[in-house]
């Protein structure tokens, strides 16, 4: 029996640099970069900390009716105001969205990082009795996916893998095999996430987070694949794209932004941080498997590279045993920095839009490779490319790998 | 402190928790149907109410029985009236 196909049909973005999908490429393509120093968090992180964090449009958050805003923290909000513009572009008829024939899949690292601290505070100080109803909810590890199931009306399934910055590519190949399945036409996919100094300091904790010993601006400091890359810094913001079997969109006439073909998800069985070439080349192998494709078909690999000296060394090694130097390779983390469980989502859209735009964002801050991240083609300027075949790759703690194979739709 | 002032104190929850228009928030309003709270919000109602007049209401059965804004009125007009150091609280806020 043939594969069904899958294609997207709307994708949304909030992020640090712009709060849709056309604006976010163009300040990519003109090298901004959401990085900024944290004086909000000089309490508990030491004063050089960097962040890249969204600033919401209030207005768009006061038009989300109270009814379900009042269950969302940020990680919430970000994903249902994402998921608004994807669905909106996709032309979804609320008959579809109830019909439950459409679900969704949307995924965080850790719920509300932010309401969890609340809570806790409140708890600490002794006032259980101030703690608001919506706590809960807001917090949940879910809370992204059925605040969105709920804003939007969706009756079909709701998950939420929960595989920290791997979450939301993992998300929309869960939604993509929904709908292999034939369990339903729709799903809303992909994930969102807050940076928070829980969150940053994990990182600062494990050495992972950039140290900025040379005292560069904000946004020379994530530098993916460079030689001069110390560490990652954390973002926020969500990715939600519309994911619907072709036979459907094709019925109500949908726009295709471009065909879902290829998914796998594994675990390293090594290690719980230490990423590892080998898990990160199976993954990626059985991906293009899935999609019937050979490496030498890829146009563009979206790459994770979050600027840690390990990771970036062992995702490059891996992409040069598969690819060699003949695949264009680049990341969005020096403008972005990492969005964590929104990062693959958030990443992907963009990869929609230079697909549709015919470019390849460069790098930000790639100069040049470290000598354990050379042979690859790496994009350091935006380069002018027509992208038939991607690949975006995710990884995360607990040795995760999720990578996602998609292609321009014909 | 003026039963008005304390009527202004329990309308403010409904304004700044639950984005009610001053406007709509007449004595007679039941609380659920015309005012659209439902258990959670009753729930976020009495964190709100308990914060403003700084005691605990969770095991109150009196407040359980209210239905209208009115209602909600009396009961904290009777409990200022009969634990005058709540009025003295209130105004410190």
């Amino acid at each position: 029996m043939p594969k069904t196909r899958v294609v997207i049909t709307g994708a949304g973005v909030i992020s640090s640099l712009a709060h849709n999908r056309q604006d976010l490429l163009a300040a990519l393509l003109n090298r901004a970069c959401g990085v900024r120093a944290m004086p909000e968090w000089a309490d508990t992180l030491p004063p050089d900390t960097v962040a890249a964090p969204v600033t919401l449009d209030q207005d768009a958050v006061m038009k989300i009716d109270r009814r379900f805003r009042r269950s969302m923290g940020p990680a919430a909000l970000f994903a249902t105001l994402a998921a608004a513009q994807a669905v909106a572009e996709s032309g979804l008829s609320e008959d579809i969205l109830g019909s439950g024939r459409a679900g969704c899949a949307v995924s965080s690292t850790m719920g509300s990082a932010s309401s969890i601290m609340e809570s806790c505070s409140l708890l600490l100080q002794g006032r259980q009795d101030y703690i608001s109803a919506q706590q809960f909810f807001k917090s949940a590890a879910h809370t992204a996916a059925f605040n969105v199931a709920n804003a939007m009306g969706l009756r079909g399934v709701q998950l939420s893998p929960c595989s920290a910055c791997a979450s939301s590519l993992q998300a929309i190949g869960v939604a993509y095999e929904q709908i292999l399945l034939g369990r339903q036409d729709v799903m809303l996919a992909g994930g969102s996430d807050e940076v928070t100094p829980s969150v940053t300091l994990t990182f600062q904790q494990l050495f992972a987070q950039a140290e900025n010993k040379e005292n560069r601006p904000p946004d020379q400091i994530s530098r993916p694949f460079d030689v001069a890359r110390t560490g990652l810094v954390c973002g926020e913001g969500a990715g939600i794209v519309v994911l619907e079997s072709l036979e459907h969109a094709v019925s109500r006439g949908a726009r295709i932004l471009a065909e879902v073909t290829g998914y796998a998800t594994m675990s390293s069985g090594e290690h719980i941080s230490q990423s590892d070439q080998r898990a990160i080349g199976r993954c990626m192998t059985a991906a293009l498997a899935d999609a019937d494709l050979r490496p030498e078909d890829v146009d563009l690999v979206s790459a994770h590279a979050t600027g840690t000296r390990q990771g970036d060394a062992e995702e490059a090694a891996a992409l040069r045993d598969l690819f060699g130097a003949n695949t264009p390779v680049s990341s969005l983390k020096g403008h972005l920095g990492h969005t964590l469980a929104a990062s693959g989502a958030i990443e992907l859209v963009a990869v929609l839009e230079m697909l549709a735009q015919n470019i390849i964002v460069g790098t930000k801050n790639l100069t040049a490779a470290g000598p354990d991240c050379a042979g690859l083609d790496h994009v350091q300027a935006n380069r002018p490319a027509s992208i038939g075949t991607f690949v975006k790759n995710s990884f995360a703690f607990g040795g995760v790998s999720a990578v996602l194979v998609g292609k321009a739709f014909a | 402190m003026q039963p008005e002032d304390i009527i202004a104190a329990v309308n403010a929850v409904f304004v700044e928790q639950f984005e009610i228009d001053p406007a709509d928030l007449l004595p007679e309003k039941e609380i659920f149907r015309d005012l659209g709270l439902d258990s959670l919000d009753i729930v976020d109602m009495m964190v709100g109410l308990q914060r403003t007049f700084g005691i605990s209401l969770r095991q109150n059965e009196e407040l359980r029985q209210i239905v209208t804004l009115g209602d909600l009125h009396a009961f904290f007009l009777k409990l200022v009236e009969e634990n005058p150091d709540l009025a003295a609280k209130l105004q410190k806020k």
